[in-house]
């Protein structure tokens, strides 16, 4: 079986080089067995590779599929379900290689440090950078947090203020209306109405009293003119009292 | 045989065989030379197929790779890819078929939308490329691609399968279909 492989294996050499790259023919015997081995190699991934494949098929098809007839759309759906078990195994997959990686990482880590020097490696000094520039890190995050927890602090006031006036300005204009609402109920109460035709009546005895005085006066054929209260009473005829409310 | 079945046969040792299906030969040729020239450790095998169903009486290796060439400008192209569709085992759709749509930098010839072709791939779960084959710099890139996915198709790259690399593919082109 393995010298069959190595002479179809020195066929495929001799097929490959033909194919595409001419090598100096110098040099050629000298990398025949390292080409050899990389081919074998090479070769061997690939039937691992495609021996998974078939096993995966075969496995696939002694599922049974389902016999009824479904409809397009169902089996469209069916499909998608399937992509996404596909997309699932593959996520959790990865993040399985992930924690196996960092595992190994750390326990290479482990064996690394016990090894070495301690004062003058690299990989302290990058180690005590980290640690350095964390501090930092941490520091100006909290540094961070207490300039956020002021501006809270601050807006919070700002929204307290905010209410205090709202209030404030509610209640002077509830007093507003209450005043508008008085004076509107005040007018309109009986009490003015008899004051103010009382005021009209008192008003217009007034004037005919005072017509009264002044014919009197012009009827005397006094000199009006002389007399300051004599002129001040003949010439209100001009002044209208109802127009003095 | 009338259908093509992925795992029928036994591999090849150090092979990967991939099988381009389209109505334009001339690309189909240029981007298998494209392919050849491309630095690789495995053994390249290109066939070419104007449609399926293959004669049967050629003794071909296993193949690892369908690509199905669409040429946007040609209506035929996309009715010839649909009818192969059906001589290929559902089993092949699991990563190992690919559709490659090409001729989009011409707008003004496209007769087939763009979204046609998405919704072809979206229909069978494979992954769409796009690339304009007449260009050469593009061309290259391509078959640089094939070439990858070829190799994982092949199981020629340990610990990644070709659904694996379906499932890798698909995700950036969903999203884009929601306005479909």
């Amino acid at each position: 079986m393995e010298t069959q492989s190595e002479e179809q294996a020195a066929a495929e050499t001799a097929d490959s080089r033909g194919e595409g790259e001419p090598p100096p023919v110098a040099g050629a015997q000298a990398a025949r067995p390292e080409d050899r081995m990389t081919l074998l190699l090479r070769v061997r991934a690939q039937t691992k590779q495609q021996l998974l494949e078939y096993k995966s098929m075969v496995d696939a098809n002694e599922e049974k599929t389902p016999e009824q007839i479904m409809q397009e759309k169902e089996i469209e759906a069916k499909i998608e379900e399937l992509e996404k078990e596909i997309e699932e195994a593959k996520i959790a997959f990865e993040m399985k290689k992930l924690a196996l990686d960092r595992m190994q990482l750390s326990s290479a880590l482990k064996k690394h440090l016990e090894k070495i020097n301690i004062k003058t490696s690299v990989l302290m000094d990058n180690m005590k950078q980290i640690l350095s520039l964390n501090k930092l890190v941490m520091k100006s995050q909290q540094e961070a947090r207490d300039l956020e927890d002021k501006l809270l602090d601050v807006r919070k006031k700002r929204l307290q203020l905010k209410q205090a006036s709202e209030r404030k300005l509610l209640e002077i204009q509830t007093e507003k209306n209450k005043q508008k609402d008085d004076l509107s109920s005040m007018e309109n109460s009986g009490k003015i109405k008899t004051i103010q035709q009382n005021l009209e009546m008192e008003i217009q005895i007034t004037t005919v009293i005072q017509h009264v005085f002044q014919n009197l006066i012009l009827g005397s054929k006094a000199n009006w003119a002389e007399d300051s209260a004599l002129k001040e009473t003949v010439l209100q005829l001009e002044k209208n009292l109802t127009m003095i409310q | 045989m009338s259908v093509l079945r992925p795992l029928d046969k036994l591999p090849g040792l150090n092979t990967a065989t991939i099988l381009l299906v389209g109505t334009e030969d001339a690309l189909l040729q240029q981007l298998a030379e494209a392919m050849l020239k491309e630095d690789c450790t495995s053994e390249l095998k290109v066939h070419l197929a104007k449609s399926l169903p293959l004669p049967s009486n050629v003794n071909r290796p296993r193949i690892d790779l369908i690509v199905f060439v669409v040429n946007l400008h040609s209506k035929h192209s996309l009715r010839n890819v649909e009818e192969s569709l059906h001589r290929v085992d559902a089993t092949f759709f699991l990563g190992k078929v690919s559709f490659l749509a090409t001729g989009a930098g011409r707008e003004s010839h496209c007769s087939i939308h763009r979204n046609t072709v998405m919704k072809l791939a979206h229909t069978y779960r494979s992954p769409l490329l796009f690339c304009d084959l007449e260009i050469e710099d593009f061309r290259d890139t391509m078959a640089q691609r094939l070439v990858r996915m070829l190799q994982i198709c092949a199981g020629h790259v340990p610990n990644v399968s070709a659904l694996n690399l379906l499932s890798l593919l698909q995700s950036s082109e969903n999203p884009s279909l929601d306005d479909l």
